[in-house]
């Protein structure tokens, strides 16, 4: 006699064995970075274009956000359009896809080979991206509801897109010149359409639907959303133009300037959606991810300083390694670092729970990781990232090296909870 | 909004039921958090219906939610047929915390 009669169509979410392949590649990523780091760290006291540098950061970019990112967009698209993932198969490919092709580039760029392994790792990437817009564009077609997050998302998407285009072209230019200057000078353009056109878009995206939902809040604000939207865009774009046409420098502060606005109305958005919260006891999974919308103001705050010398002085190095470092390790690391304590957890119990819950006395979801290896990897993180930017701007190897450790030590203990999580066996009271 | 009824003295059996089920995400139960909308009993054809929604459609937890009040319906009324029905009309909204509820979020 036992079964709710409606069919669970409605409410059937993306499996569970479509994400996780996504956030495990991601953490060991995070790991494999943080190695990296630990044995490039005196390549970041010299230029930002050295092999080393590159291959740390296409494997933060790709191997820990990019993975991680569309793990969790699998998982949450439905939410945000109130309708079906189309395909789990299309998912696994788009897996499967980038999972080859992110290793093959990093390597070819901690070697600095720029021939078949660059390539094929680039265009493996390109098509586990082209892959993933296909199954979240028919997603989204399918759905009944059209909302200003999941424009975001699919947004995002086509900006990664681009993003990965222009990287593979740029990794041709190496050895078949196709372009008038060498890859480097178009280094920043491909860094930016990744930057604000995937990363920022994304999260905003996401993030806007998520952190009143986490903070049981009744604050809303389509509207606001539209300008931060458009503003983000404008932006890029307007960037993207002036890259192309070589304004003066200072015009470049247009951009910044718009981004900038978007960023303080989304994080005027943030302060509402804490305000007009139910729950009044913030965790600590969700306190990292606000830190994360306040860590946004260094790299523009860097950056503003980056024009105006390069205005006035000419390019230092030392604060476009920087900049870098604040974005792949401070912001985007801080976000992903408290989120996935916020959905792998549910992820888990949903897979071990589910048909057992109204049964007996579950665990509580946040009881599955440990809270006080959490805090201690938040310690860690938070430390090393202080440390890394010092050696950064001091160009001390030694300081380098601690803070890499120190960050060693936080990928570590992310592992320990992530593992603990994956590895979780049913207890019922 | 409150649960509406044609049987107040099993609904509140089943209410106090429905208080073991909880929202994994949000820590509080399906029953102060409003997502029951109606308790049916049909005496006759032995068949209890549910109506209740989610506080999003397409809910991560949404499965885990609904089978923990099928089953903590079916432990409290074993010779009844449960049927749960879900709808999304008129949506889930935070008005529908009770006044326990809200005391439980705000600890």
């Amino acid at each position: 006699m036992l079964g709710a009669s409606l069919g669970t169509d409605p409410i059937k979410t993306t499996s569970y064995k479509v994400v996780l392949p996504f956030y495990t590649y991601a953490a060991l990523a995070f790991l494999a970075a943080t190695l990296l780091l630990l044995f490039s760290a005196p390549a970041f006291g010299r230029h930002y274009f050295h092999p080393h540098v590159l291959a740390v950061t296409h494997t933060m970019a790709l191997g820990w956000g990019t993975m991680v990112i569309l793990g969790a967009s699998h998982q949450l698209v439905p939410v945000l359009i109130e309708g079906k993932l189309y395909s789990n198969t299309l998912a696994y490919i788009s897996f499967a896809l980038a999972a080859v092709g992110i290793p093959l580039l990093v390597y070819a760029f901690y070697t600095f080979n720029m021939n078949w392994m660059a390539r094929r790792g680039g265009e493996l990437v390109i098509d586990a991206v082209v892959i993933y817009l296909i199954n979240l564009g028919i997603s989204m077609a399918k759905s009944k509801s059209e909302n200003v997050h999941a424009v975001f998302v699919f947004t995002a998407g086509l900006w990664l897109l681009i993003t990965t285009i222009v990287g593979l072209l740029l990794v041709y230019n190496f050895s078949m010149p196709m372009f008038a200057e060498d890859s480097l000078h178009y280094l920043s353009l491909h860094a930016h359409m990744g930057i604000i056109g995937w990363f920022l878009l994304l999260i905003i995206g996401v993030g806007s639907r998520l952190i009143p939902m986490f903070l049981i809040s009744k604050y809303t604000n389509s509207k606001l959303l539209w300008w931060v939207y458009a503003m983000i865009n404008t932006g890029l774009v307007g960037f993207v133009f002036m890259f192309v046409y070589s304004p003066p420098t200072y015009f470049y502060l247009l951009p910044v300037a718009a981004i900038s606005a978007a960023l303080l109305l989304f994080g005027n958005y943030c302060r509402m959606a804490y305000r007009q919260r139910l729950r009044k006891k913030v965790d600590e999974q969700v306190k990292i991810s606000v830190l994360s919308v306040m860590m946004m103001a260094l790299p523009v705050i860097l950056l503003i300083i980056i024009i105006i010398s390069l205005w006035a002085i000419g390019e230092n190095t030392r604060l476009v390694l920087a900049y870098g470092f604040t974005i792949f390790f401070g912001w985007i690391t801080a976000i992903i670092l408290g989120m996935t304590f916020k959905t792998l957890p549910f992820i888990i119990w949903n897979k071990i729970y589910h048909k057992k819950a109204g049964l007996g006395k579950t665990p509580n979801p946040k009881d599955l990781f440990s809270n006080t290896v959490f805090v201690r990897m938040a310690v860690f993180y938070l430390s090393g990232f202080v440390l890394f930017i010092a050696g950064i701007l001091s160009s001390m190897v030694v300081v380098l090296q601690i803070g890499a450790l120190v960050l060693l030590l936080a990928a570590g203990l992310y592992n320990f909870n992530v593992l603990k999580l994956l590895l979780h066996k049913p207890v019922i009271q | 909004m409150s649960v509406t009824t044609n049987n107040s003295i099993k609904s509140t059996i089943a209410m106090a039921a429905l208080h073991s089920v909880i929202d994994p995400e949000i820590g509080l139960n399906v029953a102060d958090l409003g997502l029951i909308y109606n308790l049916d009993f049909d005496e006759a054809g032995k068949k209890i219906t549910t109506t209740m929604t989610l506080t999003t459609q397409f809910c991560p937890m949404g499965e885990s939610i609904v089978d923990g009040v099928t089953q903590a319906m079916q432990q409290t009324f074993p010779d009844d047929t449960i049927q749960v029905d879900l709808i999304f009309d008129p949506p889930w909204s935070y008005d529908l915390i009770s006044e326990e509820g809200r005391e439980f979020l705000n600890r």
